[in-house]
């Protein structure tokens, strides 16, 4: 996965249409990598297993 | 101080009933006591003393009339301040809603008021209910009230429940639980509390922090008078669509004190492996303890609960942004620095990632299925340690540092990934007289024999019991 830096996460983010500024995103960043690192530590999740839905027709 | 103050929902609803104290008499010694304690404890946003009286007076006419009464008739309550209240500030402890009052009531302030309780007011909490220590930069954050020298978070998002519930102020109350935010506090201010099933419970007309891990529930300083809240609060209801139809069992029915023959499973890697020893400790003589009342306890160990974290990043970060994104891009200066950051993580989870979550929550839930499918309940500490002082980002354990944040969320959260019933039941103090928190895990809408292991351990204990000195 590529790196994420300063100004590819402002490009993310103007994409959402939301306008941060240097500081704002320098502290965004090392949260938004262990987000994404975590989620990436997942793994693999076998292709039959679908969505978890909790809406229940009980 | 009145004993009224201290006596739990259960007696207070039978004493009304018995015409052994009137409503009044118990609303004005909860009012009384808010007044003199929370101007420091900060459990509540808002008072709604004249209201509370009003409803008291209604009540006792009600007995006095031979009225058919509810099972909490004249017994007062308070709402964490995420629960619509017609005509009643909603905050959800936030700046962007300081003034929003809803024109309807949450279905379960519905429910509640139905079954006769008096809502005193409005709870404090963490800002919109992102966060599990329970800190609020807007309303003051809650003191935990077992230190009366060191202020210490009293854990959130419910920090303002916790907070009351624990000094007297108010004798139950409702939190809401999307990471252990109803299970945190209870086990940091020695309450009892239980996050339902999925759908046990209706969440319309609360604020919602994720859609589709939120669950509202009770928090009281007994597994009884949680047991008597969840009863007047659980089952369908037409405004939430996740509601299940399943019948609401007779909870307090289910309290039979036995729990001779119970497969108990203690959950051992990642639960008791990377708890405080003291906590540990706890959890292990709980186990013996209920061992000892005829139960069998063996150790299991869940191998998916690992990815938990992440999981819960991946679907918890991207909701809480979906809800927030308009403040976010128009109010964003009104939000709390902490829970301003944490909301705009979630614009950075794409569809994909969001979906792997979804996916690794249906295998983290058939797994703890699987080991309910030959255990009748799981035991695990409700939290890796006791309360920190406010302010305090890490914490040792053994002879690891860690964040506090993770510490307190990392037992919790992956119930509300796979939605089955949890409580947190005291289980001791630490060596600094602060409370430990002790969860029990159940079978999808088997809240009666989570509630049922919980009482009977505090038949044979009496941690529930004790004051905190800041109250006394």
């Amino acid at each position: 996965m590529e790196k994420l830096t300063v100004d590819s996460l402002r490009t993310l983010a103007r994409a959402q249409g939301l306008e941060l500024d240097d500081t704002e995103l320098a502290s965004l960043l090392p949260l938004v990598e262990a987000g994404r690192n975590g989620i990436a530590a997942m793994g693999d999740i076998p292709p039959h297993v679908e969505p978890s839905s909790q809406f229940r027709q009980l | 101080m009145s004993d009224l103050c201290w006596t739990s929902m259960t007696d207070l609803a039978q004493m009304v009933a018995a015409r052994k104290v009137s409503p009044v008499e118990i609303v004005q010694a909860h009012l009384g006591r808010i007044s003199a304690l929370d101007g420091q404890i900060k459990s509540y946003i808002t008072v709604t003393g004249e209201a509370a009286l009003a409803s008291a007076k209604a009540a006792e006419a009600a007995v006095q009339s031979g009225a058919e009464l509810g099972p909490l008739h004249g017994v007062p309550m308070g709402l964490k301040d995420l629960y619509c209240t017609k005509g009643v500030k909603t905050t959800g402890g936030s700046k962007i809603l300081a003034d929003w009052a809803p024109d309807e009531d949450a279905t379960v302030v519905t429910r509640l008021a139905a079954a006769g309780a008096i809502s005193l007011g409005k709870l404090n909490m963490h800002e919109f209910a992102y966060g599990p220590e329970g800190l609020n930069p807007h309303y003051g954050t809650p003191w935990n009230p077992w230190d009366a020298t060191v202020h210490r978070i009293c854990g959130g998002s419910s920090s303002g429940s916790g907070a009351s519930v624990a000094a007297g102020i108010c004798p139950g109350a409702l939190g809401s639980d999307t990471g252990g935010s109803i299970r945190l506090p209870s086990a940091l201010c020695g309450l009892t509390g239980i996050k339902p099933t999925y759908g046990r419970v209706s969440r319309a007309g609360v604020l919602p922090l994720a859609w589709s891990m939120d669950h509202v529930g009770p928090m009281c300083r007994s597994a009884a008078d949680c047991a008597l809240m969840l009863a007047a609060m659980a089952g369908y209801d037409p405004r939430d669509s996740t509601t299940s139809v399943l019948p609401v069992p007779d909870y307090a029915a289910a309290l039979t004190g036995q729990v001779k023959g119970l497969r108990i499973g203690l959950l051992r890697a990642f639960f008791l492996d990377s708890a405080g020893a003291q906590q540990r400790a706890a959890v292990e003589a709980a186990a013996k303890a209920l061992e000892g009342q005829g139960a069998t306890v063996e150790m299991v160990d869940l191998d998916m609960v690992k990815l938990a974290p992440a999981a819960s990043h991946a679907v918890l970060a991207p909701e809480a942004y979906a809800y927030h994104e308009q403040w976010l891009k128009t109010r964003a200066a009104e939000y709390g620095a902490d829970v301003r950051e944490r909301l705009r993580v979630g614009a950075f989870v794409t569809g994909a990632e969001y979906l792997k979550g979804q996916r690794l929550r249906s295998l983290l839930k058939a797994e703890v299925d699987a080991a309910l499918a030959k255990l009748d309940v799981l035991m695990a500490p409700s939290t890796a340690i006791d309360a920190p002082p406010v302010g305090q980002t890490e914490v040792r354990i053994g002879s690891e540092t860690v964040p506090v944040r993770a510490s307190l969320i990392r037992f919790t959260r992956p119930f509300n990934l796979t939605g089955h019933p949890a409580a947190s039941t005291p289980c001791g103090f630490t060596t600094d007289g602060l409370p430990m928190g002790m969860q029990i895990i159940g079978r999808p809408f088997d809240e009666a024999t989570v509630l049922r292991v919980a009482d009977a351990y505090q038949r044979i204990t009496d941690w529930h019991t004790r004051r905190p000195p800041l109250a006394a």
